[in-house]
């Protein structure tokens, strides 16, 4: 039998590349089209492909990794190294509208008043439905880090429990949040509070919610019993994202709800 | 492809809730005490050559560093090969940037031609 001598995995020609940057193609241009020509159809065709992509992407993945044994330890740490790059690009994301929020906050213009919250702001309480989302992000790191000790400890039941819990959480803070979006005092129309304001906490949102579907892959994983007790990185990556996406509103709930409050 | 899988997701469904009349085990026969398999009992393939190796203290896929050697007649460095050549590149002082590449062949140890360290080639093969 010809085998390969080294623990790497040389990928087999795929068609999702070129599918993706098409999609992102077509979603692009889409949204110049439904900007000026009042038409949506490019960017949802742009849409479906890049779901389509990442969904068979993400499949082969699986395959190669979980059911074919491509992924060898130094292949799993290249991966490892990957995740990690890429939180960190969206640490520097989040970073610039920090940025702007903390320019826009820290000397205020005269338009706004001289003063932050600007004149005729009135701002969300931060002891109400954020510090209560606050908690609930908090004990969603709890209950993931729960799910993944019992995944280390061959727990099925409770990785499973823990797992679910975790997405529940994640799901209750999105509700609340949406909540608090419809009966917001201000629109992000209202000049650059609240501009940074829903910014800031929608791309978190988004991000909740990207983080929401990481985890309920893997739960559907752990489920059809992909995981091992030493090998389950998808999880660990979808856990590593899970609490970026904490440390994230942490920082939005200290900057933006309460200090800026 | 939606199609298929709903018809999966149906039948599915309909086959679980049937089977809940038989008390369903929590563990599957394979997966040692409390459900999730370990490595040992579900890696395959490449994963799993590399990991049975591993615990026999072999290293067949060059996973870890290479063992040093001290590069005489007595202590040559060992290079493992799956073939009857393997090229070697010999750093011959810490720090060097001109490398020595030369081919090593099967048979006696032999010497870099730049520094002399002893070189030797070892066959290994392939778990399969």
């Amino acid at each position: 039998m010809a085998h390969q001598a080294h623990a790497y995995h040389m990928v087999d020609p795929s068609p999702w590349p070129l599918t993706g940057a098409i999609a992102a193609l077509l979603m692009t241009s889409g949204l110049a089209v439904w900007f000026h020509q009042h038409s949506m159809i490019l960017m949802a065709i742009g849409t479906v492909l890049m779901l389509l992509t990442m969904y068979q992407w993400w499949r082969d993945i699986v395959r190669e990794g979980t059911f074919q044994g491509h992924h060898t330890p130094p292949v799993q740490k290249g991966l490892r190294y990957g995740m990690i790059l890429f939180i960190t690009s969206e640490v520097f994301f989040f970073l610039g509208f920090f940025w702007a929020f903390y320019h826009a906050s820290l000397a205020p213009t005269p338009e706004l008043g001289g003063c932050w919250p600007p004149t005729g702001i009135f701002t969300l309480d931060p002891l109400e439905v954020p510090l209560l989302n606050t908690a609930v992000l908090l004990a969603s790191g709890v209950t993931v880090t729960w799910a993944h000790h019992s995944m280390m400890g061959g727990d099925r039941k409770q990785a499973i429990q823990s797992l679910t819990m975790t997405i529940v959480l994640g799901f209750y803070f999105t509700v609340l949040q949406a909540m608090e979006y419809v009966d917001a005092p201000f629109t992000i129309g209202d000049g650059v509070y609240g501009a940074t304001f829903f910014v800031a906490t929608g791309f978190h949102g988004l991000h909740v919610m990207i983080g929401s579907i990481f985890l309920a892959v893997c739960l559907l994983r752990q489920i059809k019993h992909h995981f091992t007790s030493g090998h389950h990185f998808g999880f660990e990556a979808a856990a590593w994202y899970w609490h970026f996406v904490d440390v994230v509103w942490l920082f939005l709930y200290v900057s933006i709800y309460w200090w800026g409050s | 492809m939606a199609g298929r899988l709903l018809l999966r997701a149906c039948t599915q469904t309909t086959l679980r809730l049937r089977s809940n009349v038989v008390a369903r085990p929590l563990h599957r026969a394979m997966s040692s005490g409390k459900g999730i398999p370990t490595d040992d009992e579900q890696a395959t393939g490449l994963e799993r050559r590399a990991l049975q190796a591993l615990k026999q203290g072999k290293d067949p896929y060059s996973m870890l560093k290479p063992k040093e050697y001290a590069g005489t007649k007595a202590d040559p460095h060992i290079v493992p090969s799956i073939g009857n050549q393997r090229m070697v590149g010999c750093v011959c002082e810490e720090d060097n940037t001109a490398i020595v590449w030369f081919w090593l062949h099967k048979g006696d140890a032999q010497r870099c031609p730049s520094c002399g360290s002893h070189y030797q080639l070892v066959h290994h093969e392939l778990p399969h």
